[in-house]
């Protein structure tokens, strides 16, 4: 059975192209656009790993972060942080919440992200690499 | 005596109150100039963060296009042609998206020095309207939002500029469909008012509060519908629409749409 990756992102565009490899790979990616609908959504499609914006309509994703580490359902699913907004205010706080890693947008390209990723889906050898601006 | 007496009271007064004109000319000069000031302050503030921000907005489109370039180079005997064509479509959009960017900073710089100009052509706003809004009910459909236009057929042709009116629709449609949620309601309207043609963009979103109305049309300003909303921009598109308007000789405001949801409206004289 395929590992299930939920991408929590708004803008289309960017979804569009950063999925593609993760599909390539033979992941099952759901998206979702709305902050607000995150949260339901990683109850009731029970990813793998969520992938996730900070800036998003409705919730933002540290919130969404901090929701998905406290509930005891939900707090062993792999989150990685995918945002361009790299100050340290919010790396701290994704951090402090729980995040398994941070990655800036401008600093991942598509055809790198599932080895990115991988790791904690223990999949390759991803980087692991905390990116900071 | 007594009129003597009178005279000096008189003059006394006259004194005093010539003394309380000038110091309360003073003092309004003082506020005006501490506010004048105090503007300057805030505009230069804004230009502060106007350049981290520009370089925000600048990078979404630009992460776009370098993955979606990349991923063509490395993968395109791996890709299906349905992949590539998705992958080509968000260049284009990354693209046009950034093309807007620079030509509404380009915008700006003229209106700043006053060299901004318009070119003036004869033609029908109404149809103007058809075209803008055929283009923004397809994006409207995709938002599950429904987008109407009603036309007053007694608007004959006027002269104005087609291309920069379009500019402004696209101004006031994107923020609309921005702003208005899912199973809520855009109406554009032309109305002809006496010697002018009135043109009104209504959602059904958030509405703008009062506090924000005066400033919404000023540069980098931005609309506050929703905290996490990554729909921000560069700030300029209703500056700029304003700067537009002004140049045909028009007027733009935003108004309360009751119960919900604003309404902006423009004019042009019928010439």
């Amino acid at each position: 059975m395929p590992k299930k990756i939920l991408f929590v992102e708004d803008d289309d565009n960017f979804y569009n192209v950063f999925s593609v490899p993760l599909k390539m790979k033979g992941y099952d990616v759901v998206h979702v656009a709305d902050g607000s609908a995150a949260m339901e959504k990683v109850i009731s499609e029970k990813p793998d790993l969520v992938l996730l914006d900070i800036i998003l309509p409705g919730t933002s994703g540290l919130d969404i972060l901090k929701e998905i580490k406290e509930n005891q359902d939900t707090k062993n699913t792999k989150v990685v942080m995918l945002t361009n907004f790299g100050n340290d205010e919010n790396i701290n706080k994704a951090m402090e919440y729980g995040a398994d890693d941070y990655l800036m947008k401008y600093n991942v390209v598509p055809s790198e992200l599932p080895e990115k990723i991988g790791i904690y889906l223990g999949d390759t050898s991803g980087s692991g690499v905390k990116v900071t601006e | 005596m007594e009129t003597y007496i009178l005279t000096i009271i008189l003059a006394e007064t006259l004194i005093l109150f010539i003394i309380t004109l000038v110091l309360f000319y003073s003092l309004h000069k003082i506020s005006q100039l501490k506010k004048h000031e105090e503007g300057l302050i805030e505009e230069k503030n804004k230009q502060k963060d106007f350049v981290p921000m520009l370089v925000h907005e600048l990078r979404a489109p630009l992460s776009v296009i370098h993955g979606a370039s990349d991923l063509l180079l490395k993968e395109v005997r791996n890709l299906t042609a349905e992949q590539i064509e998705t992958l080509l479509s968000q260049i284009r959009a990354s693209s046009s998206s950034m093309l807007k960017m620079v030509g509404d900073i380009l915008d700006v710089s003229k209106m700043d020095i006053g060299k901004f100009e318009v070119n003036i052509t004869y033609s029908n706003i109404n149809n103007v309207l058809q075209e803008e809004c055929g283009y923004f009910q397809s994006l409207a459909k995709i938002k599950g939002i429904s987008l109407d236009l009603q036309v007053d057929n007694n608007i004959s042709n006027s002269s104005f500029d087609p291309e920069r009116i379009k500019q402004v629709l696209n101004n006031l449609l994107s923020n609309a469909l921005k702003f208005t949620p899912e199973g809520g309601r855009i109406l554009v309207l032309s109305k002809r008012i006496g010697q002018e043609i009135h043109i009104e963009v209504v959602d059904s979103g958030n509405g703008v509060p009062n506090s924000e109305k005066n400033l919404l049309f000023q540069k980098f300003s931005q609309i506050k519908g929703n905290n996490h909303s990554k729909e921000r921009g560069t700030g300029l598109g209703l500056y700029i629409s304003k700067g537009i308007i002004e140049a045909h000789g028009g007027h733009i405001w935003v108004e309360d749409n009751k119960p919900n949801g604003a309404k902006f409206v423009f004019t042009l004289p019928l010439l």
